[in-house]
C-alpha cells in the first residue's frame, strides 16, 4: 500500500479541507457528492462552538493584550527608561565623532557651545556628517558643575538632554551664582517632563562638594563605588574615567574620529567656521 | 621621512648642548685665530642646529595625520587641524589664525633652509630669534589669559601653556639662536686674523692688572 492509496482511505472529505480536496482524487470528490447526496448537511451546531473557541484563542494570545481593557492602563504608567542616559546629538553611522569634554559651569565650554556646537548641531549634526557626543567632567574648581551635570544627566534620561544642556549653558551665570538649577531646567522642559525629572532626581540628596570629586582624592573613589543613591554619579564618573585616559587636562576637550581614526584630543575653544573646513576636509579625504 | 623627522627634531631638542659648549669654548680659547675658527665651526653647527627646529616644526605641522596618506588633501587637512591650536591661543580672529596656519609651516621650512645653508646667517638667526620671541609671547599671553591649552609647538612631545613651555622654549629655542646670532656679528665684525689683537675676553686673566 502507497502513500497514495492510505491518504484516500484514512482522511474523510470534509475533516481535510481545501487543501485537502486539491490533492484527493476523484474518488474523494465522488465520496463528497455521495455524502452529501445522502441528504447530509454540514453539522452547524459545531459553528458556535468553534466561534467561541476561536474568540477564546483570540482574548488569550499576546497580540490581543494591547487591546484588552487592563493593556491601556498598564501602558499609560511612565516606566522610565533604563540604561546610560543618551547624551549625543545626530546618527551614530556619521563619518566623524566628535566627542567633547565639558563642565556646565565652565566658561570656555559655554563659549564652545554657544559659538561653535549650537551651529554645528543645527549644520553638520542634522546633515548626518558629524555625530556630536557630550562628556561630563566635572572640575572640582566649580561648586554647582556636578549638580549641574547630575540634571543633565536626569533630563536625557527623559530625552531632554538637548533642551537642558542649552538652557544650563545660556543660563551659566545666573545658576552658577546662587545654585538653583532646577529652575533652569523646569523651564526647558513641559511640567509633566520636568516632575519625572524630578523623580529622578529624588535619590541625589544634596549638592555634592567640590572635594568629594577632586581627581585622586579618596572621597572620589568613595563617591565613584556608592554614588551616594544618586543613579547619575556612576554615569558622570565613567565620563570622568574616559576623559582620564584622553588624557583631559582642561575644559573644554574634543576628540574627533574619522573614520574610527582618532585624531589628537585638541583643548580650548574652536570657532565654527574653522571647525566647519577641518570636517570639510576631512570628509573630502 | 621618519628617520630624518626623527633626527631633526634629536636636534632640535638636544642641539643647545653643542651650542652653550661652543660658546665656553670659545670664551676658553685664548689665541684669536683660534677663536675666530673656533666660532666659524660653531656657527655652522649652529646654523643646523637652529635650523632643525624649524624644520622638525614644520614638518611637525605639514605631516599626514596618523593613518592618512601623503597627498596634498592630507596636508591640507594638517593645516587646518593647526589653524584650530593657533587659534585656541585666542589672539587672533578666526580669519586671521586660519591665514597664519597655512603661512607659519610654509615660513618655518624656508627659514630652516636658509639657516642651515649659512647664507647671511646673521640675519637668519636674528629672524629666528625674532620669530621664537614671538611664539614666548604667544605662550605667556595664553597662560596670563587663564587658558588650559597645549602648546602645540610641533617640536618634541606637546605640553599645556605654562612655564614649562616657556622655559624649554626660552632655554633650547630661544638662547642658542640669540648665541648664533651674536657670533654671526661678532665674526663679521671681529678684525682679521693678519692684524689681529687679542679680544679683551682673549686676555688671559689678571693680564690687565
Amino acid at each position: 500500500m502507497d502513500g497514495r492509496s492510505l491518504f484516500r482511505v484514512t482522511i474523510p472529505p470534509l475533516a481535510v479541507g481545501p487543501g485537502g480536496r486539491l490533492t484527493l482524487n476523484l474518488r474523494s470528490n465522488s465520496s463528497r457528492a455521495r455524502y452529501l447526496s445522502k441528504g447530509r448537511r454540514l453539522p452547524w451546531p459545531v459553528l458556535p462552538i468553534l466561534f467561541v473557541l476561536i474568540l477564546g484563542l483570540g482574548v488569550v494570545s499576546p497580540s490581543a493584550i494591547g487591546r484588552s481593557g487592563k493593556a491601556p492602563r498598564k501602558a499609560s504608567r511612565v516606566v522610565e527608561p533604563v540604561g546610560p542616559p543618551v547624551k549625543a546629538y545626530g546618527s551614530k553611522d556619521a563619518p566623524i565623532t566628535m566627542e567633547v569634554f565639558t563642565d556646565y559651569q565652565c566658561p570656555s565650554c559655554r563659549n564652545l557651545y554657544e559659538n561653535t556646537l549650537r551651529a554645528m548641531i543645527n549644520d553638520y549634526v542634522a546633515s548626518g556628517k558629524v555625530y556630536l557626543v557630550h562628556h561630563d567632567f566635572p572640575l572640582p574648581m566649580h561648586k554647582y558643575s556636578y549638580e549641574a551635570a547630575r540634571w543633565a544627566n536626569a533630563a536625557a534620561r527623559v530625552g531632554e538632554f538637548a533642551n537642558v544642556e542649552a538652557a544650563l549653558y545660556d543660563n551659566q551665570d545666573a545658576w552658577g551664582a546662587d545654585g538653583n538649577i532646577a529652575k533652569y531646567v523646569s523651564a526647558a522642559m513641559s511640567a509633566a517632563e520636568f516632575k519625572r525629572v524630578e523623580k529622578l532626581m529624588e535619590p541625589c540628596q544634596g549638592p555634592i562638594s567640590a572635594s568629594d570629586y577632586a581627581p585622586g582624592s579618596a572621597r572620589m573613589v568613595n563617591v565613584a563605588q556608592t554614588d551616594r543613591g544618586c543613579p547619575f554619579d556612576a554615569y558622570i564618573n565613567a565620563d570622568r574615567a574616559i576623559g582620564m585616559r584622553v588624557p583631559v587636562q582642561a575644559t573644554p576637550t574634543y576628540v574627533i574620529t574619522y573614520k574610527g581614526q582618532h585624531l589628537p584630543p585638541a583643548s580650548g575653544f574652536v570657532s565654527w567656521p574653522i571647525l566647519k573646513q577641518f570636517f570639510d576636509s576631512l570628509l573630502s579625504q | 621621512m621618519n628617520a630624518l623627522n626623527s633626527l631633526l627634531t634629536w636636534l632640535a631638542l638636544h642641539g643647545y648642548w653643542f651650542i652653550f659648549a661652543g660658546l665656553i669654548a670659545a670664551f676658553c680659547v685664548r689665541d684669536a685665530r683660534k677663536r675666530r675658527t673656533l666660532v666659524r665651526i660653531m656657527l655652522v653647527f649652529g646654523g643646523i642646529l637652529i635650523g632643525s627646529i624649524f624644520l622638525a616644526a614644520a614638518y611637525g605641522k605639514l605631516k599626514p595625520l596618523a593613518g592618512f596618506p601623503w597627498s596634498m588633501r592630507s596636508v591640507r587637512t594638517s593645516i587646518l587641524l593647526f589653524s584650530m591650536q593657533v587659534e585656541s591661543y585666542q589672539i587672533l580672529s578666526p580669519a586671521a589664525s586660519s591665514l597664519l596656519a597655512h603661512v607659519l609651516p610654509v615660513f618655518e621650512l624656508v627659514l630652516g633652509l636658509w639657516l642651515v645653508s649659512g647664507i647671511w646667517r646673521r640675519f637668519s638667526a636674528l629672524l629666528a630669534s625674532l620669530v621664537f620671541l614671538g611664539f614666548m609671547a604667544a605662550i605667556a599671553y595664553a597662560y596670563f589669559h587663564g587658558l588650559h591649552i597645549e602648546c602645540n609647538c610641533g617640536v618634541g612631545p606637546n605640553e599645556d601653556v605654562g612655564p614649562g613651555a616657556l622655559l624649554r622654549d626660552g632655554l633650547k629655542f630661544l638662547l642658542p639662536s640669540l648665541i648664533v646670532m651674536w657670533g654671526s656679528f661678532w665674526v663679521r665684525r671681529a678684525p682679521s686674523v693678519t692684524s689681529a689683537a687679542p679680544l679683551p675676553a682673549a686676555t688671559p686673566a689678571g693680564a690687565s692688572q
